[in-house]
């Protein structure tokens, strides 16, 4: 009889802690989420990752830390800035001997730049997204002869938008940040 | 001639240094329209609303199949749902238990904005689990989905080892938020062994890494959820005081064993009749030596942390960056590109400095809290609480329902219970 005592006891005390427990923890919850809605961003639901273009360096790192097995970051072409050269920085490998199409001549490793002829002396260059793996060479050529005009972003519509984006945590310029909806692009030819 | 026209200021133009704009925009005769590219900033809306929907259903739908249903049809059903669509649709981004770090960012950091969406797969399975138990981990989460899935056999570990193991996520969620608050990494999401299942790619070594779980997680319950989820170990602290929790049987358990074969993330105590009776002075005597001996255990991992905290401090990118500069000096990309914006070394030394001074009060605190983990740990070894039949441990229990079928009292029928064994 005792002991049966003993354990209604145990088993009350047991179910009195776990209601103080419940309410704190429900305190916990009620009070967490208070402050943190303070701290949310209002006017976004989120936010994305891109490239700011006047920082990057083009070290090609984009092209294999991102978690995707083909890099979400893609070269883009700001054809307006662009000087439609017929040696282009970023078409053609440095020092190239003779300026024919031949893959060796070729800054791109994929064959993702399109060259097309315009009208003398011009030519007019696009990217071939698909295949384009984010190596950043072009832009690298194009910003050190040419106009600039090749630029790398996070293509959002590939990006999984990672909590940590890993390229971010490598890249040497600090050009990956988190930015609003309304600036999800960073385009060089607005 | 055309051709050397091109060339000639191209290489005026190299050598001109970093201009941009050295070729003027060409006047176009042939009235040449610029191509006209599309690119749609995605709707995150509708999808993170999707989201947060499908994260409140399917727990409620969890909830519902194991508390008042009792069955665990449903339950796998949501487990399929939640690999399809948080896991391979949605790529794992964002989850719950990397939302963890994201809430500990915004509580210390006032510049820091926290989004609705995380903040919301933060606190949503909290809610349930402080009204149902642990129904996020059932299936909602695509990690507890994918091992629950994948498990056939059930080889128990020992329940020391398994209480000694299960300090690893408390510890994890500790140096987690160590390196969330100091700004340096988040290294729940790096080190996220699933994600790369769910992207189909990503570094060889996660991919390993989240192969031999899943491999462990054929042979026994859980592997992930069990030693290593940080988010389970906040989980577990809100199921333990649940409002309502699974039962294994609404009638009088008979003691026969069977569900606690069943349950693979080894959550069912057996009864246990204590027969040590401590006198009233042992048992003082006990509670003081726990109470001097938790505050020495806490000192002495929060000295050592302390020590190892410059060590700690080399994951943020600053220091790295320092550390970069004195290996390699001014050679190497990132010192280039520092210095290349306007980055003077003497800051970035202070800045450094104070980081690594930061690193050394926090990680302070941190090796001060896993000391608290240890000692708690050991302590609960220690004791053993008298049981008459056999009980869920809600901590640990994840709400998956094996245990119904397997219990002889929740089956109509009672020849069913004799095919069950
Ligand atoms: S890692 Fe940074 S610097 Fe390198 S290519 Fe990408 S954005 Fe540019
Ligand atoms: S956020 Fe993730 S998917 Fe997007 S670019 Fe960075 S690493 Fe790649
Ligand atoms: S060179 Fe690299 S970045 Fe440029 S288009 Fe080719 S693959 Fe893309
Ligand atoms: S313990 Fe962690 S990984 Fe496992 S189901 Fe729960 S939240 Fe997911």
């Amino acid at each position: 009889m005792q002991t049966k005592e003993n354990t209604n006891r145990h088993i009350a005390r047991r179910k009195f802690l776990r209601t103080c427990g419940g309410i704190v923890a429900g305190g916990v919850i009620v009070s967490l989420s208070g402050v943190l809605l303070k701290k949310t961003v209002s006017h976004d639901l989120q936010t994305f990752w891109q490239i700011d273009p006047a920082k990057c360096v083009w070290c090609g790192r984009c092209e294999t830390e991102c978690v995707l097995p083909v890099s979400a970051v893609k070269c883009m072409h700001a054809n307006k800035v662009c000087g439609y050269c017929d040696l282009c920085g970023g078409y053609y490998r440095p020092n190239v001997k003779d300026l024919n199409t031949a893959a060796e001549n070729l800054m791109c490793p994929t064959g993702a730049i399109l060259r097309k002829f315009v009208e003398e002396p011009y030519f007019e260059y696009t990217i071939d997204e698909e295949l384009c793996t984010g190596c950043a060479k072009c832009a690298k050529g194009c910003n050190s002869f040419g106009n600039g005009s090749l630029y790398m972003q996070v293509n959002q519509d590939l990006c999984t938008n990672c909590n940590e984006c890993s390229i971010e945590k490598v890249c040497p310029s600090g050009a990956i940040t988190r930015v609003a909806q309304a600036n999800a692009y960073d385009f060089k030819d607005n | 001639m055309k051709k050397t026209a091109g060339l000639i200021p191209c290489l005026l133009a190299s050598m001109a240094g970093f201009a941009q704009n050295r070729f003027p925009k060409p006047d176009f005769e042939s009235g040449y329209q610029y191509p006209q590219y599309v690119y749609d900033v995605p709707s995150e809306m509708l999808w993170t609303t999707v989201d947060i929907f499908a994260l409140a259903v399917l727990m409620g739908v969890v909830a519902w199949a194991s508390l008042r249903r009792r069955t665990r049809l449903p339950i796998t059903i949501v487990s399929i749902i939640s690999i399809a669509y948080f896991g391979f649709f949605r790529k794992g981004c964002i989850c719950s238990i990397g939302s963890v770090q994201n809430v500990a960012v915004a509580l210390t950091d006032s510049s820091y904005a926290i989004s609705i969406p995380i903040l919301i797969f933060f606190v949503l399975p909290l809610v349930f689990a402080l009204l149902f138990g642990r129904v996020f981990c059932a299936g909602v989460c695509p990690f507890g989905a994918l091992q629950e899935l994948v498990n056939v056999r059930n080889f128990r570990i020992p329940t020391a080892l398994s209480k000694v193991l299960g300090m690893l996520p408390w510890i994890y969620l500790v140096l987690a938020l160590l390196f969330a608050i100091t700004h340096s990494a988040f290294i729940i999401c790096r080190f996220d062994p699933f994600v790369g299942i769910f992207r189909l790619g990503g570094t060889v070594s996660m991919i390993v890494f989240g192969a031999i779980l899943l491999i462990l997680a054929i042979f026994t319950g859980r592997p992930f959820c069990r030693f290593l989820c940080p988010y389970g170990a906040i989980l577990s602290l809100f199921s333990r005081v649940a409002v309502w929790n699974v039962k294994i049987v609404k009638k009088q358990c008979i003691n026969c064993d069977l569900c606690r074969h069943a349950c693979y993330v080894d959550a069912i105590r057996p009864p246990y009749n204590n027969k040590v009776k401590e006198s009233r002075s042992a048992g003082v005597r006990r509670i003081l030596l726990y109470l001097i001996l938790l505050p020495l255990i806490m000192t002495i991992a929060a000295l050592t942390l302390r020590t190892g905290s410059d060590l700690l401090a080399g994951v943020h990118k600053r220091v790295q960056l320092h550390e970069k500069y004195h290996l390699e000096g001014e050679q190497a990309i990132e010192v280039e590109t520092f210095i290349g914006q306007g980055g003077k070394i003497e800051e970035l030394t202070a800045e450094t400095a104070e980081i690594q001074r930061q690193f050394k009060q926090y990680s302070t605190v941190a090796g001060a809290l896993i000391g608290l983990v240890i000692g708690i740990t050991l302590i609960n070894l220690s004791l053993k609480r008298s049981r008459k039949n056999y009980e869920i441990d809600d901590a640990n229990c994840v709400s998956c329902g094996r245990c119904f079928a397997y219990c002889p009292q929740n089956n109509k029928s009672s020849e069913n219970t004799q095919s069950t064994k």
